[in-house]
């Protein structure tokens, strides 16, 4: 049966009470900032190679299943090698002919084209990975305070911060709900002898097709009583709010930023 | 229960269900749950929320993962390979508790010929039996035919799933909270069509519901869940007699039920097995009579 909860974690908090976990949120987000922006600069695989110890290191010290993330991202995955497979066969750039493995009309295989290819994996990977695992360790209250905390300044500028940050946690906050609803329509239609659970992979996605306009209904009605909810209750932007729980960074939390930090560079300069 | 030795209709051994099981965010829902339903019977699937009705119900129809345990059809293991799911789904209606979702297409007319027409029946048959069902449910034919169904109000839209489900003519036919949101006209309504199609068709009934309140007007025995395991299975009067207990279990109870339960504070020994006000009124008069 349809158990799209399994396969797409994105957007999911799962509480395991590790060090990651009790980290102060701005501090987390400040590391992955780090390590988003590195993705950038690395452009060699032994680059990447250097970082990859310290995404195991993150993963076993939050203590998430590894396998409850790779499972999680199988949809993720499938999309990643299916676009890289175009961004190969159809590899634009000036490729000397010595590299070229295989060529038929505009399709081609080259040594630079899978280069390229491999290099934007690692790099679409470790992008998808680090903000995974922010979302997976850090409740959204955490990620909502941390952010509005880290751009507060900017709205001395008159930056709607708070609005900016709010819109952005609730939309991540509606993939699972969005993912259950479809898992829930899929198994009613299922029931109505729509069967979501046979056939290839073609027809399935051609049934899931079928779910998308009662989602989007649903997701209207969500959002409208939301905000229905969210006047009642008299919410008016962030500045006029205050926090009950002040964020504290420790040192040792410091100390691992640092760390990240350095790691990264040592990445960049091999 | 069985009196002439033919399978029940559906039968669960020992089933269990864990949701996202060997995530860390699995949730076991139900665990070791066995019971059986005889051809034309009313069942009543009753308890608090989280207790496990639902998943119970999806089992029925395979809509998902069966896991530890069996889930028999008439008698045959629905998980065995090579079982014709498309078949079973098409024995046993369910009419979900968010009528929503199992809408398919945007147009009324459109929605309850999904089924039939799924089916393999000729235009002519789908259109009669769309027709039926729309009347059956005080949707008039004619005049909901074309109706968009987003536009129709919350109990209209439960109506148009409940014939969406009729339609196709199962045998069994399962409700899950089909009182839920509705007014008590409505509820009556339905009641009273539930009573005369399960007459009429000779229908297996499985009801799931928090509350006994129209249930036991309508179901001939109660299977009573407490957070994933059976705790009570016995005919409607069995059970309304337990009436401290089912309080406790957090399950509505009928209003006749309601008030013997206050009678007991005047007679301890007052029966709490009554279904309707008249029985209450003729048992606190026997009493009143001799006191």
């Amino acid at each position: 049966m349809l158990e799209l909860q399994r396969n797409v974690i994105f957007g999911q908090f799962v509480e395991t009470g590790s060090f990651i976990h009790r980290m102060d949120a701005r501090v987390k987000i400040a590391a992955t900032f780090v390590l988003i922006v590195a993705t950038f600069f690395i452009n060699d695989f032994r680059g990447f190679a250097v970082v990859l110890p310290l995404l195991v290191v993150i993963g076993v010290v939050s203590k998430i299943p590894i396998g409850y993330v790779l499972r999680g991202s199988r949809f993720f995955l499938a999309f990643l090698v299916f676009i890289l497979t175009f961004q190969v066969l159809f590899y634009p750039g000036d490729v000397p002919e010595s590299s070229y493995l295989w060529r038929w009309g505009i399709l081609s295989v080259s040594t630079v084209g899978l280069h390229t290819a491999g290099i934007i994996a690692l790099r679409v990977i470790l992008l998808y990975y680090v903000t995974t695992m922010l979302m997976l360790t850090t409740s959204l209250v955490d990620l909502t305070n941390g952010l509005e905390l880290i751009f507060g300044p900017l709205q001395r500028l008159r930056v709607p911060v708070n609005e900016l940050v709010l819109v952005f946690v609730i939309a991540i906050k509606f993939v699972p709900i969005f993912i259950e609803e479809m898992e829930r329509l899929a198994r009613a239609q299922t029931a109505r002898g729509v069967p979501f659970d046979e056939g290839g992979a073609i027809t399935r996605a051609r049934r899931i097709g079928r779910l998308l306009v009662p989602i989007f209904i649903s997701g209207f009605a969500r959002a409208d009583t939301l905000t229905i909810a969210m006047n009642t209750r008299s919410y008016r932007g962030g500045r006029y709010r205050t926090k009950f729980r002040q964020m504290r960074a420790s040192p040792s939390d410091w100390l691992v930023l640092a760390l990240i930090v350095v790691w990264m560079v040592l990445a960049w300069m091999v | 229960m069985q009196s002439d030795g033919s399978p029940p209709v559906i039968e669960l051994k020992g089933f269990s269900h864990t949701y996202l099981e060997g995530t860390p965010r699995a949730s076991e829902a139900v665990s070791d749950i066995s019971l059986r339903i005889a051809r034309g019977e009313r069942v009543g699937i009753v308890g608090a929320t989280e207790s496990g009705k639902s998943t119970v119900v999806d089992s029925f129809a395979h809509l998902l993962r069966l896991g530890p345990g069996q889930v028999f059809y008439e008698g045959e293991d629905v998980a065995a390979p090579g079982y014709d799911k498309r078949r079973l789904r098409r024995e046993i209606g369910i009419v979900f508790q968010q009528p929503d979702s199992q809408i398919i297409e945007d147009v009324v007319g459109a929605d309850v010929a999904f089924g039939p027409t799924a089916a393999g029946l000729s235009a002519a048959e789908t259109r009669e039996r769309v027709e039926e069902s729309l009347n059956t449910l005080g949707l008039p034919y004619s005049d909901y035919r074309l109706r968009y169904i987003h536009a129709l109000s919350g109990g209209q839209r439960r109506r148009v799933a409940i014939a969406g489900v009729l339609a196709m003519h199962t045998p069994v036919l399962v409700l899950d909270e089909p009182m839920a949101g509705l007014d008590p006209r409505g509820r009556k309504e339905l009641l009273e069509l539930l009573i005369k199609l399960q007459q009429e068709r000779e229908l297996t009934l499985v009801v799931c519901s928090a509350s006994l309140a129209d249930a036991s007007l309508l179901c001939d025995r109660f299977i009573v869940l407490d957070r994933g395991t059976v705790v009570m299975d016995a005919p409607v009067r069995e059970v309304l007699h337990e009436a401290d207990r089912l309080a406790e279990l957090d399950i509505t109870l009928p209003e006749p039920v309601v008030g013997a339960r206050e009678m007991r504070k005047l007679f301890p020994d007052f029966p709490t097995d009554l279904l309707t006000e008249d029985e209450l009124e003729s048992e606190l008069l026997e009493r009143l009579g001799t006191a």
